[in-house]
């Protein structure tokens, strides 16, 4: 995997190579350039629309079940991945140390607080009580045994950007999660954190020593995965005539079994007559109305089921989608700018969780999740049951949590940046064999 | 939802001779819950499985008397242990005289 470093000397040649490519080439061709802006065909919950309450204060709709509806934060102020979004990263920032003493049992609430952080999402430090406990971060059971100073660790606090330009620790003073005068109780509390440790009574709870999940069984399996029974119910909507007159069934004859087939693997595609990359749950959106005249709005029950039912006849078969056309590869790279650029109030890049490295959090615990690596897969078996929610997820669903919680405002389920994001993703799978629905906790 | 009344039994691929054998056996069913008006239940005859029935070669081995308060699409485990290879029958009656049947063979290897 690319260090940070090489990743922004490439960010930068690209958008040298766009722009010359822009003022050579005739109007006709649009390879390379960003797609046109996409009215969005979700369901009103996955719009990610910002409305402004009575009150004056903005809100976004998210979805009403948890876990989005436990965020009843707006995220207006902090950049996302919106290609029309153009605002630069919260600028580097320091502040003098707050003149308040330091209260160690004050500062070891807060490096608990997950209201706020929480630290030891990240970084371990000793206690039975301390969950979640994850190990992204350096493990801070001695960090007071290093002697540092006061002023070094808060400003480590405050914007860890002044020592570490690439760090993936979030910048907690600049962008205000944490108050100054709280980080100088958080400093006076790690200061406190000498060896030896004492030994781990219950090693789930170690990241270190915690087992890792071996998944559900066989997701394939009716009697196992839920999600199986949703998409075989979507052959109702598939021999349904709608207000046109015609069902799927009518122009793809032999079943989903035979006109499906493999049909899955190419996808998400740039798909000429709409000039964007699309997933199949994109791609239903506007196939279905115009052919049977069916709504399927991207996030609907219906969509979800049809997905399934159409990317389970590719079960088993690899992965090909298309990086390599004009289209496909400016998409791709898009894609990639949007993996490893940095939004939200945490300034998190995708990159930071999904990718290898000392800070990078793949295989490794966020809390008590395991974040799994981009080089793995993390598309092939999407839509997926979820076994914590009781739903159906699908990729954007998934996109669209990863970064709520993190401090950025979700884009439409069907956003032409997140369909450039899944097709970045996709392409380590090429090769790989599906596997829809999966099943994970 | 698929059709109603579809049975699916899930076998261990491998069995040997005195093994005990997890059957997992799903029926797709609305299983019909309680309706309430004014807080009190309304009195109609719900749809709902009330009855599973389990034959291996022809003998009753299992019958369960099974309420609403199961959920949609109800899933079934047991174990039982073959002592020769057969057919195994699991039946499904419902409170609207419904009749589901799913069969598996148990082979041994």
């Amino acid at each position: 995997m690319l260090r940070p470093g090489t990743v922004f000397g490439g960010g930068i040649v690209f958008a040298a190579l766009l722009s010359a490519a822009c003022a050579q080439t005739d109007k006709a061709s649009t390879a390379g350039l960003p797609p046109a802006p996409w009215i969005s065909r979700a369901i009103p919950e996955g719009k990610g629309e910002v409305k402004t309450q009575p009150d004056g204060k903005k809100m976004q709709v998210r979805y009403k079940r948890a876990p989005f509806a436990g965020v009843p934060q707006d995220w207006s102020d902090y950049r996302t991945y919106a290609y029309d979004d153009t605002r630069p990263a919260p600028p580097v920032s320091k502040a003098p140390m707050t003149q308040v003493k330091g209260d160690p049992a004050r500062g070891r609430r807060l490096f608990l607080s997950r209201a706020q952080g929480p630290c030891t999402g990240c970084h371990l430090i000793p206690g039975a009580d301390v969950w979640p406990a994850g190990n992204i971060g350096p493990d801070l059971s001695t960090y007071g045994d290093r002697n540092l100073p006061d002023e070094f660790i808060f400003t480590q606090l405050y914007d860890s950007r002044n020592f570490f330009p690439h760090t993936t620790m979030p910048p907690w003073g600049t962008t205000g999660v944490f108050k100054p005068e709280e980080l100088v109780h958080i400093v006076a509390f790690l200061k406190t954190l000498k060896g030896p440790v004492p030994p781990e009574k219950d090693p789930d709870r170690n990241p270190d020593t915690r087992a890792k999940p071996v998944g559900f069984g066989d997701n394939l399996d009716p009697t196992n995965n839920p999600a199986v029974l949703l998409a075989e119910g979507a052959m109702a909507v598939w021999s349904k005539k709608g207000p046109a007159g015609k069902a799927c069934a009518d122009c793809h004859a032999g079943g989903p079994e035979k006109s499906m087939k493999e049909a899955a693997t190419r996808y998400p595609k740039y798909v000429k007559a709409y000039q964007r990359v699309m997933s199949i749950e994109d791609f239903l959106t506007v196939h279905a109305p115009e052919t049977t005249g069916l709504q399927m709005l991207s996030q609907s029950a219906d969509n979800l089921n049809m997905t399934m039912l159409v990317k389970m006849q590719s079960n088993g078969m690899p992965l090909k989608v298309d990086v390599t056309s004009p289209e496909a590869k400016g998409a791709y790279e898009r894609g990639r700018a949007s993996f490893f650029k940095r939004v939200g109030q945490r300034n998190h890049a995708c990159a930071d969780c999904h990718t290898k490295g000392a800070g990078r959090g793949s295989d490794k615990f966020l809390g008590g999740r395991l974040l799994a690596d981009v080089e793995v897969g993390l598309t092939k078996h999407f839509p997926l049951w979820r076994t914590s929610q009781g739903q159906v997820w699908d990729m954007r669903k998934r996109m669209q949590w990863c970064m709520t919680p993190l401090g950025m405002n979700m884009l439409p389920a069907d956003a032409v940046e997140y369909a450039e994001l899944e097709l970045y993703l996709t392409a380590f799978d090429n090769g790989k064999e599906m596997s829809v629905p999966g099943i994970r906790h | 939802m698929a059709e109603i009344g579809k049975v699916r039994i899930r076998i261990p691929s491998n069995i040997k001779r005195g093994d005990v054998v997890r059957v997992r056996s799903l029926v797709i069913h609305p299983m019909e819950i309680v309706q309430r008006r004014d807080g009190k239940p309304v009195d109609k005859n719900y749809l709902f499985i009330h009855k599973v029935m389990v034959e291996y070669n022809g003998r009753e081995i299992l019958q369960a008397d099974t309420t609403q308060s199961i959920s949609e699409n109800p899933f079934f485990s047991f174990t039982f242990k073959p002592t020769e290879p057969g057919m195994l029958r699991i039946t499904f009656l419902d409170t609207h005289g419904g009749k589901y049947e799913g069969t598996a063979e148990i082979k041994f290897t």
